[in-house]
């Protein structure tokens, strides 16, 4: 079958790979018909995230019918159209029972790497590195997904599949961030970046009843489209974010700051060189600058959710700002098994529209193109859907 | 550009093998670990796992090795411990395997593969993380 593969540092191609199989008995097969970029694929593709063989398959958020099932498989048949969560979880183990599937024990058939960098290993993800398990990814005709029962969910007809695709990653990892960030009616939210996840963690908000939802970025496009989701914006390039921030929430700062941008962050300030230059020496992992920001402008006793990926360890964290400002802060990669099913009725009530996130669509013969355009943010890029 | 490029193909499998040496050489610094218990908290309560057999590869080791079981608190399920015993030829590694199927073997009632086939080859920069990922469930902290 034809696949994305990860070829070495910023280059990708088009191959033929073996069609995957089913491996164990709660595993499916999937057709895939839509899958998507994530900006999170561009630490991989930057060799930020060093734990890529050459040959690897990218691609975690995705949807398609399922064409093989295992003999354990309960809840779907051949045929089922299912949009699939990028963390693959048991449901069965002690973090999958308290709902934190992305920390499922079971999920992860290379617990080595992560359990020795961070202390424990979380749950595998699709496409997303041998340090997340080494799981082929979607971009490509097929794919297996191993506990179906769990992470696989049907979608209901009146939703279509350039909808239903976002539920599988971004639309479930910013309902977290605002879920899990604690927003209640009548709070100020401020969002870091308003790429795919970050729209979604916005429009989260608002649907919680935050009084106002602050998004930051300094694309146009995602901020035209941010305010199309019912919430005020920012531009860091133009405006000082913090005097804003702390304008519009009364000289309070927001409730709860949601970070969606990750370790490739850009500032126009002087820190953002210092950070590139230190990060490409390897002396930090990360460029932490929206997570520090958020932090800084955060209210007392205010909630900060990092929803941003990052890999290991980063310079000039402000600890002082946290603990001495009483600040909850918290992240975690997407418990997407906790709000699939929720997010699919409220995409077919009309509550939540991702459509728009989907600025080119295009043959998977294309996709080492759309992830130039989307990596460079070409023709105001915002996610490119590859069509196997 | 071209040269940042050329710094990160060589900083990637560079660092996924420095991840690696770090920890061999933080485990080699350690004081004597011969004595510490390898333990895994398996969400079944221990009344369940009294009444049956452990499963799996925990159970074929289970010669070479002392395992205790006892309830974990606030209903997480059982802490499965074992230690190896001065002289055994059981490695920390089986243990660290044993412990992780044996935990999904009793919690999912399977243990779960890889993907497959591969679609990667074997190539020089592949190869140290290759040779991390062969064994993968038998390295960490655990």
């Amino acid at each position: 079958m034809k696949a994305l593969q990860w070829q070495g540092v910023n280059k990708l191609a088009v191959g033929t790979v073996p069609d995957p199989e089913l491996r164990n008995p709660g595993d499916i097969i999937v057709k895939v018909s839509r899958t998507v970029t994530c900006g999170s694929d561009l630490h991989l593709l930057g060799g930020y995230i060093p734990f890529m063989e050459k040959g690897d398959v990218l691609g975690h958020e995705f949807l398609g019918e399922v064409v093989e099932v295992g003999p354990d498989v309960r809840n779907h048949r051949v045929g089922d159209r299912v949009v699939v969560s990028s963390f693959i979880a048991c449901g069965n183990c002690w973090y999958c029972d308290q709902k934190l599937f992305s920390l499922c024990d079971n999920g992860n058939t290379n617990p080595a790497i992560t359990e020795t960098l961070w202390g424990h290993a979380p749950g595998g993800c699709f496409g997303y590195s041998h340090a997340m398990g080494g799981n082929a990814g979607s971009h490509a005709e097929y794919i297996r997904v191993p506990f179906a029962d769990v992470g696989a969910f049907t979608v209901p007809d009146g939703v279509s599949d350039d909808r239903a695709l976002f539920a599988s990653d971004s639309a479930s990892t910013g309902w977290m961030g605002a879920d899990l960030g604690g927003v209640k009616p009548g709070d100020v939210v401020a969002v870091w970046g308003a790429g795919a996840v970050g729209q979604m963690a916005a429009r989260a908000a608002v649907l919680l009843g935050a009084e106002r939802v602050i998004v930051i970025d300094r694309l146009a496009n995602r901020l035209s489209q941010a305010e199309g989701l019912g919430t005020e914006t920012i531009n860091y390039e133009t405006t000082d974010v913090a005097a804003e921030l702390r304008e519009r929430s009364g000289g309070r700062g927001p409730d709860v700051c949601i970070e969606a941008v990750g370790m490739e962050a850009h500032s126009p300030g002087a820190h953002f060189g210092y950070d590139q230059i230190k990060q490409q020496l390897r002396l930090q992992t990360d460029r932490p600058i929206a997570v520090r920001e958020a932090i800084h402008a955060c209210r007392k006793g205010g909630s900060v959710f990092v929803l941003g990926v990052y890999a290991g360890f980063v310079d000039k964290f402000p600890l002082g700002a946290m603990m001495n400002k009483g600040l909850t802060v918290r992240g975690a990669q997407m418990h997407g098994q906790r709000y699939i099913p929720m997010l699919l009725e409220r995409m077919a009530k009309g509550e939540l529209v991702t459509e728009h996130l989907a600025t080119h669509v295009m043959p998977l013969d294309q996709a080492p193109e759309g992830y130039r355009m989307f990596k460079e943010k070409e023709d105001d890029c915002v996610r490119a859907v590859f069509i196997p | 550009m071209a040269r940042t490029k050329t710094i990160l193909m060589l900083a990637a499998p560079l660092a996924a093998g420095a991840a690696i040496a770090a920890a061999r050489s933080r485990a080699a610094r350690k004081p004597d670990e011969s004595g510490r218990r390898h333990v895994v908290t398996v969400f079944k309560p221990l009344s369940e796992l009294e009444s049956q057999q452990l499963p799996g590869s925990l159970r074929e080791i289970a010669d070479g090795v002392e395992i205790t079981l006892r309830a974990a608190p606030a209903g997480r399920g059982t802490e499965i411990a074992v230690r190896i015993p001065e002289g055994s030829s059981t490695t920390p590694g089986e243990v660290r395997r044993a412990l992780r199927e044996t935990r999904s073997l009793i919690e999912v009632g399977d243990v779960l593969l890889p993907a497959g086939p591969p679609t990667t080859k074997p190539t020089l920069t592949n190869r140290p993380l290759q040779k991390a990922t062969q064994h993968g469930r038998e390295g960490g902290l655990l």
